[in-house]
């Protein structure tokens, strides 16, 4: 069975944000509830100062806590291991947000972090919380792809639009093969310096398998337990802890 | 005229703290519709609530009431489970306030999730057993009408027949699971070391006890005008001997809590606990919640003014606050801290509550006053099973 994950070469990236941009694109996403963000932190001073860049997909993790604190089930893990929201059932609790170690779930409601407020520019219709002049993928409600409706969580897919699209076995998603590039998650399509991979875990033989395997992959907060599906490769792959500014 | 005057005040001043409390009641249920018609209009997004801080006031009051209604159960459970008669006269008024905080903490949730509607077929229907919130919803709802029932059966001057004893005990039962999985929405959270522990349902427990303690103290006194010679002898027995004394072992018991949580947090070098810990100890409501909202009236309580209606109002009003103080502190403390959100968020995070939230805060409790008024009025609360 496929179980889809993310490797990110920090060596490689260069914090240019285009992956966030297209998930932007592809999601319509406004500011301060991207699913796909370059975060990053600094660490140490100077003379020797550390900075280091996460892009920060949803982790995808093998034991989700989000998952396991839904109380209605409406956060849910597909056979090829996508962790989805289905937003007929999501009441809004956001317990998920506060059981998600990596801060990656947004609330539909929330104050806008710019304004004027994008929202009531372009007011939705109906259940949805806004009409966008482009919309991306076909609204999916039970998977949580498209216009967040009114009142519900949302976070990244995967692209779960494109991937649940590509040819059964696959064993990697890449720009690669010209074939395949439609059912490329938009952020590791757009990736200029190809720091992104994207590909089936169980499968051996996969891009990303063997990266994980012969680079030391490392998956982000591993005491949290939650086992991420997107690993990091680059020996900045650490999160320095909180301090205060 | 020496009649009149032996009971002319009382009466007067009974009446006075009736008609006050229907004023603050429908003054409160005004400017709450306010803020209801903001909510209505702006939605959650008139919240200062965000993904980087996801639960706000509204949750800190909701945990504040169903605690204090679990307080208030336990309180009643004493005469109705644990045969300590001398709280019988106090019983009924217990479980009416315990139904009206149950009624306050389930509207300010309501009105703070996203879907409340949806709730009542999405979470029967999915049985999303390996979350606390599911069980806390099961149990609070098993609660709910077992608490209900028991009021209606006594209401009805049922105190001690088979069924009504049984379900009496089931709700004692019910409601110490439901506070227990409310301590474990939080206590499981290993994510938030701040929340994260196997004792949150303990100190839930005994925080509810006081809660439901200090309710008694202030609100039973003024339904009697602060005057304990208003009160049947009964009930003026339990709220002068009794009552403090179990009061001061409680509140002595959470003042030690509270420093533990606090020392603790400062000690430790886990950034989500100690900077948060800091933060919390350096304010002035945390300052006042432990001076006077607890060590003050622990301090009240050991002497001999304990036993009188005053002492006791000021006391249970003081603990209110303080616990109130409490539940908000620990409910957003564990959320200051950004999660996993890197240079972008590098402090702490800033929250006030918005007015809109404060309004629900303020719809469900005048809500609430005005349940307890009509009960008050209405419903014989003084009533007691004939001996
Ligand atoms: S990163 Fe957060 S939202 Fe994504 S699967 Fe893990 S716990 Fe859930
Ligand atoms: S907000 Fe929705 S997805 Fe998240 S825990 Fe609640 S019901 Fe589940």
């Amino acid at each position: 069975m496929t179980k889809w994950g993310m490797v990110i070469d920090l060596d490689k990236c260069t914090g240019c944000q285009a992956c966030s941009t297209a998930c932007q694109m592809e999601n319509n996403r406004l500011p301060g509830e991207n699913y796909q963000d370059v975060l990053y932190y600094t660490d140490r001073s100077q003379p020797t100062p550390k900075l280091v860049w996460f892009p920060r997909p949803c982790m995808h993790c093998e034991e989700p806590s989000c998952m396991h604190v839904c109380p209605t089930k409406a956060t849910f893990k597909t056979e090829e291991g996508v962790v989805l929201v289905d937003w007929n059932k999501c009441i809004g609790c956001k317990y998920c947000m506060i059981a998600c170690p990596y801060g990656v779930r947004f609330y539909t409601d929330e104050k806008p972090v710019i304004e004027p407020n994008v929202k009531d520019v372009f007011p939705g219709t109906g259940d949805l919380s806004w009409n966008p002049p482009y919309k991306g993928p076909q609204q999916d409600n039970a998977h949580g792809v498209g216009i967040q409706p009114h009142g519900v969580v949302s976070k990244c897919t995967f692209c779960y639009h494109k991937i649940s699209k590509a040819p059964k076995g696959t064993s990697d998603l890449s720009n690669e093969d010209p074939a395949l590039r439609e059912y490329v998650p938009a952020c590791v399509r757009t990736c200029a310096p190809t720091a992104r991979y994207f590909g089936d875990l169980d499968n051996p033989n996969s891009e990303v398998s063997r990266l994980i395997s012969d680079r030391d992959g490392a998956r982000l907060l591993e005491h949290t337990g939650n086992k991420p599906q997107v690993y990091y490769l680059g020996r900045s792959a650490v999160v320095p802890g909180f301090k205060k500014s | 005229m020496s009649t009149i005057t032996n009971l002319a005040p009382d009466q007067a001043s009974i009446s006075r703290i009736s008609n006050l409390r229907l004023m603050v009641g429908v003054t409160g249920l005004v400017l709450g519709l306010l803020a209801g018609i903001g909510l209505l209009s702006g939605g959650h997004a008139t919240f200062n609530t965000s993904s980087l801080l996801t639960w706000g006031l509204p949750v800190s009051t909701y945990v504040f009431f169903v605690l204090t209604s679990t307080g208030l159960t336990f309180v009643a459970s004493l005469a109705m489970v644990f045969g300590l008669k001398d709280f019988y006269p106090v019983a009924k008024r217990c479980v009416w306030g315990a139904v009206v905080t149950l009624v306050i903490g389930f509207i300010s949730l309501g009105l703070e999730i996203g879907n409340p509607i949806r709730m009542l077929w999405v979470i029967p229907t999915n049985m999303a057993v390996t979350s606390p919130l599911w069980w806390m919803g099961l149990f609070y709802l098993t609660y709910a009408i077992l608490l209900f029932w028991k009021f209606h059966l006594i209401n009805q001057g049922d105190w001690s027949s088979q069924l009504s004893k049984l379900v009496g005990i089931a709700s004692f039962v019910a409601v110490i699971f439901a506070h227990a999985t409310l301590g474990s929405v939080f206590g499981m959270m290993a994510m938030r070391p701040f929340w994260y522990g196997p004792m949150v349902p303990v100190y839930f427990l005994i925080t509810a006890f006081l809660s439901g303690l200090a309710f008694i103290m202030l609100f039973i006194n003024l339904d009697y005008g602060v005057n304990q010679s208003n009160m049947s002898e009964g009930a003026a027995r339990a709220m002068s001997r009794q009552l403090p004394a179990i009061f001061a072992i409680v509140l002595g018991l959470v003042i030690v809590f509270t420093i533990a949580k606090t020392m603790t947090g400062l000690w430790t070098n886990v950034p989500e606990n100690k900077i948060v810990t800091q933060h919390i100890a350096s304010s002035f409501l945390f300052q006042f919640e432990l001076w006077i909202g607890m060590v003050l009236p622990f301090l009240l309580m050991l002497t001999a003014k304990r036993h009188e209606a005053k002492t006791q109002v000021v006391a249970g009003g003081l603990v209110i606050i303080a616990l109130f103080i409490g539940r908000y502190e620990y409910v957003v403390g564990g959320q200051l801290v950004p999660m996993f959100k890197g240079a972008w968020a590098d402090g702490l995070i800033d929250y006030t509550p918005s007015l809109t939230e404060i309004g629900i805060v303020v719809l469900a409790v005048s809500i609430g006053i005005l349940l307890y008024a009509f009960g008050d009025k209405r419903l014989s609360l003084s009533d007691q099973p004939n001996a």
